[in-house]
């Protein structure tokens, strides 16, 4: 097997693992909002012109559970007669940032190579994220079957029922891959010593 | 269930991962003896599928939508430690591999889905089963649901109390688990059947497929 730490790639994927995590951390721990906004501004820079994709991105995952949690404090501050406005830009900052700092980390490092330190390790998220792909692309086929056979906007038990046959699918397909992947380490002898 | 970033502090995550991290190692080394060419592509093989499963979105009346998670269905076929590692590697997946859910929420949600839910599911299944064993699939799979996000909604509901201001101004999640309880357990009590009846017959059904020749 080869050394993952003698791969440069691979050095400076872990390196930038680390760097992610220590991101992560100071983000949670600042609580000024000025240097979230701060830390916000250079996120971008380091996307470079992928920016406006990124914050595009980001906008569109974070909106509906911050919506929810904004409007939901503001009322909550409303009948308590007290200025929200802090706590929301705080509150708003640091998803953002910390969102914005994760989206760029899984756009400019290889995760498989950073983990490349364990053979099963490596395999097993190999595995499972191809079979993950290869379902998400089967769910989205399966849900343009149900808008585009469906000479009306589908109904509740339409619904139900494709949702019923995806399941049936999925657990059909995973058992198939399931086989398939077992034999295809016992002919290559993976387990072997 | 899931918790985004930025919703809970530092003293959270960080005792979380500390303790996630053992118990990860510790199912790991508990799993290695296990692990052979069958297992391995079992694992991995449900983790896509748990993966999924909590993107087939069933629509509530109303407009929302909730989705199952397979805890049930995963801890019953593949024990609590290995359930445990595959949530864990979904969650991990969806965060950094797809960019969606919280790295910051990874540990937390880790805990309460993948070893307090299997945990759960597990225990509820070996509790019932001699009763009835429909009812104790259907029972595991429910509790499965509501547990974890019972465990999740009480993470949530103390973050006011332990990470605010001088001014008492909340510093991440700024609700109370008088409003965060309610709103999170009475719709996973809903979801909770759907996942009650997803472990029942997909247990049933894998037992099956299990038992026959390759």
């Amino acid at each position: 097997m080869n050394n993952p730490f003698a791969d440069p790639g691979a050095r400076r994927d872990r390196l930038a693992l680390l760097a992610y995590a220590l991101a992560v951390l100071a983000a949670t721990l600042v609580h000024d909002p000025r240097w979230l906004a701060g830390g916000l501004t250079v996120t971008l820079l380091l996307a470079g012109s992928g920016a406006g994709g990124l914050l595009s991105r980001v906008l569109r995952t974070v909106l509906p559970f911050n919506l929810a949690v904004s409007m939901g404090y503001l009322m909550l501050a409303w009948l308590r007669t007290e200025p929200p406005w802090q706590t929301l830009l705080l509150l708003n900052l640091r998803v953002l940032l910390l969102t914005a700092i994760t989206f760029l980390f899984v756009r400019r490092v290889n995760l498989f190579r950073a983990l490349g330190f364990s053979r099963s390790l490596t395999y097993l998220l190999g595995l499972a994220y191809s079979q993950a792909l290869t379902f998400r692309r089967a769910h989205e086929d399966f849900r343009l079957a149900l808008v585009s056979r469906s000479p009306r906007r589908p109904g509740l038990m339409d619904r139900y029922r494709v949702s019923a046959a995806a399941a049936s699918w999925y657990l059909e397909k995973a058992l198939a891959a399931a086989r398939e992947s077992a034999q295809a380490l016992r002919s290559r002898g993976f387990f072997d010593a | 269930m899931h918790i985004p970033d930025g919703f809970l502090s530092p003293q959270t995550y960080v005792p979380a991962y500390a303790v996630c991290a053992g118990l990860w190692v510790l199912g790991m080394r508990r799993l290695r003896a296990r692990l052979d060419e069958e297992t391995l592509p079992w694992l991995a093989v449900m983790t896509a599928l748990s993966f999924v499963l909590m993107m087939v979105a069933l629509p509530l009346p109303g407009g929302s939508t909730v989705h199952a998670a397979g805890i049930g269905l995963l801890a019953l076929s593949f024990g609590v430690w290995m359930s445990f590692l595959a949530v864990s590697l979904v969650l991990a997946m969806q965060a950094l591999l797809f960019g969606d859910g919280g790295i910051t929420a990874l540990p937390v949600n880790a805990l309460a889905m993948g070893l307090a839910g299997s945990m759960a599911a597990w225990w509820t299944w070996r509790g019932l089963r001699r009763t009835n064993e429909s009812l104790a699939l259907f029972a595991a799979g429910w509790v499965s649901m509501v547990l974890p996000a019972l465990l999740v909604a009480l993470v949530l509901g103390i973050q006011p109390a332990i990470a605010h201001d001088t001014a008492g101004r909340p510093l991440f999640f700024p609700f109370g688990p008088e409003v965060v309880l309610p709103a999170v357990l009475l719709p996973h009590a809903l979801v909770g059947l759907g996942e009650g009846l997803l472990t029942l017959l997909g247990h049933r059904y894998l037992t099956r497929r299990r038992a026959q020749p390759a």
